[in-house]
């Protein structure tokens, strides 16, 4: 199957992009378009009387066959998240929401007890839940179990561009997972994600290396080639590795021969 | 006149005044904005009717970018 399925949606690509970090709105849509997404994510923010002509809702509405996937960023706990979440969707009229809990601005590393209180509680309140976690098995098998329509480890910290540092750990995810595997954070070039894409990640959520790309929408672009090729690859099947050398061409000595 | 707490920041306001009313004031009754009430969301079809109590704490969000 080519479609990314989560919950009851499908979707054609594979790649979810962040709308964050943009040098402006219309590099965002530039990037939106040239990366075939169908699925974004926003954040929930106070209305600010100084840019009450900025209107995000309306320049993503311009793009025909885009859903929101609001995020609870800014929340530091589970309460302020459920309510995050509650007033997004009344904003966006998706289901989506991306649970995403981080105390600490210093290393924005996810609060799994709390991102699980969440999730559980958004997941039985019908939202599609896509928690945004450590690369922890363990976890990810709770979240799953508590209904969540995806787990979304981390690659590496939010904007590092340390790209795949947790591949092993999100390799055990895969394993165990019934529900799409998503990397999200940290990754930084297009082999990144294609290489998530060979593990077998369902989809790869890329804002930070998109966005302050000198082109954006080139790298969108490039990044959409990359998870397609990294699905494909995975789809056909990829050789195992060996631990000797296995010739290619017929070995067979004739050259030295005399007759 | 009353005060309510709007965004953090208190404000006076005429008595009698709806959410819509406030919407107006700062300029956001043309976007999707979500409206939270001492902690309630307030639907569209309801801003036009509610209005606001003295020490109302007032909420007007809308989405920005984010990853």
């Amino acid at each position: 199957m080519n479609e990314l399925q989560i919950g009851s949606y499908t979707f054609s690509s594979r790649l979810i992009l962040g709308t964050g970090k943009f040098g402006s709105v219309q590099a965002m849509l530039d990037a939106i378009r040239a990366s075939g997404t169908e699925l974004v994510t926003v954040a929930l923010r106070r209305f600010n009387p100084e840019e009450a002509g900025r209107d995000l809702f309306a320049a993503l509405s311009t793009i025909e066959g885009l859903t929101l996937m609001p995020n609870t960023s800014g929340a530091s706990n589970a309460r302020e998240a459920v309510k995050a979440a509650h007033i997004s969707r009344e904003l966006s009229g998706s289901p989506f929401i991306k649970v995403e809990i981080h105390p600490n601005p210093q290393h924005l590393m996810p609060d799994p007890i709390e991102t699980y209180e969440a999730s559980r509680t958004l997941a039985s309140e019908g939202f599609l839940v896509m928690p945004y976690i450590s690369a922890d098995p363990v976890l990810a098998k709770r979240l799953e179990d508590a209904g969540c329509a995806s787990v979304m480890p981390l690659g590496s910290a939010i904007g590092s561009g340390q790209g795949l540092a947790t591949a092993e750990m999100t390799r055990i995810i895969i394993r165990e997972s019934s529900i799409p595997v998503i990397v999200d954070a940290g990754l930084r070039s297009p082999s990144e994600a294609c290489a998530a894409m060979e593990m077998g990640c369902e989809a790869v959520l890329v804002n930070s290396a998109i966005a302050v790309a000198e082109n954006p929408a080139e790298m969108a672009a490039a990044f959409a080639d990359a998870v397609k090729a990294g699905y494909k690859a995975r789809a056909a099947g990829i050789m195992p590795k060996s631990g000797s050398a296995v010739a290619t061409s017929p070995l067979t000595s004739f050259l030295g021969k005399t007759s | 006149m009353i005060t309510i707490t709007l965004n953090g920041e208190q404000r006076d306001i005429h008595d009698g005044s709806t959410v819509d009313d406030i919407l107006g004031i700062i300029g956001a009754e043309k976007q999707r904005v979500a409206v939270v009430v001492n902690e309630n969301i307030v639907y569209p079809e309801k801003r036009s009717s509610m209005k606001l109590r003295d020490n109302d704490q007032v909420e007007v969000l809308s989405f920005a970018e984010g990853g």
